[in-house]
């Protein structure tokens, strides 16, 4: 028979370990229109700068082959290029005029700390587009469209 | 005295350790099954090297130009018009290698992540 206190103790650590987990992270949509642009599809890198502007992590890449990322200028030269820093995160390249929807679980600590997600654009035969877009991380943020400055038609994140 | 000592050591040292591998290499019958451990090293590094077939044929990419031409990126030689999008053909060049696609692994610990919990994507 075990002791009613030892099953209640376990029960008080388990939620103790749990309830912060869930706390601390929240699925974010991001939605991306491209505009009409006339080309082949867009790679796009949306990455996370810190409060100081330091390169924090890549959210996503829209995009599989890496001979390409060196046409989104900002991101590969936080990042090296490394594959790393984006697998389990990468997919298919944009049409023009599509709209891309990722929904990811991400960290409370992002929002309101002073976070600014960007996204670096490319094209072949078109002109690079690094920090295409760039858009502090607030709870008031969410839901308001950015606009690009020649790929992306607009831009939001919602919570 | 010590001088000649010294030498007849040395050449005596010089001729085991070149001599004893080269015998060892040397090919027997197959039916002998005397173990040779420094033969079977020379036999192992037969069988890694590769089989190379040289052509006298002038195979040396000057044939592509087009191809060079049609992409500002210079490095796309496979006669295919890359247009990024992605095919399937997962040629990593330069010996670069393209990232794990989504779902097929969990998302990088970079702090930015909850769960690890694989992204949803969707395009309309």
């Amino acid at each position: 028979m075990i002791p009613m206190k030892s099953v209640l103790a376990a029960l008080a650590l388990t939620t103790a370990l749990t309830l912060p987990g869930l706390a601390m992270a929240r699925p974010v949509t991001l939605t991306t229109t491209l505009n009409n642009y006339g080309g082949d599809g867009a790679y796009l890198a949306v990455y996370v700068t810190d409060p100081q502007g330091a390169y924090a992590g890549s959210l996503w890449m829209a995009g599989g082959k890496s001979k390409y990322y060196e046409h989104l200028p900002d991101w590969y030269r936080a990042t090296g290029g490394d594959p790393a820093q984006i697998n389990g995160i990468t997919g298919a390249s944009v049409g023009a005029g599509r709209t891309l929807e990722i929904t990811l679980d991400l960290a409370d600590a992002l929002f309101d700390a002073g976070y600014t997600l960007h996204i670096d654009a490319a094209v072949e035969n078109m002109r690079d587009s690094p920090n295409e877009v760039a858009v502090p991380l607030t709870t008031d943020g969410a839901g308001r469209p950015a606009r690009g400055r020649r790929y992306i038609a607009s831009f939001t994140y919602a919570m | 005295m010590k001088k000649t000592l010294a030498l007849l050591v040395a050449s005596t040292a010089l001729t085991v350790a070149i001599g004893v591998p080269a015998w060892s290499a040397m090919r027997v019958p197959q039916d002998d099954a005397k173990p040779q451990p420094i033969a079977a090293l020379f036999d192992d590094g037969q069988e890694a090297l590769p089989l190379i077939f040289v052509s006298d044929d002038d195979d040396d990419d000057d044939d592509d130009r087009e191809d060079r031409r049609s992409s500002r990126y210079g490095d796309d030689d496979d006669d295919d018009d890359d247009d990024r999008e992605d095919d399937d053909d997962d040629d990593a060049s330069g010996g670069a290698l393209n990232p794990a696609p989504a779902g097929t692994v969990a998302p990088p610990q970079n702090g930015l992540f909850g769960n690890g919990a694989p992204p949803q994507i969707q395009v309309k």
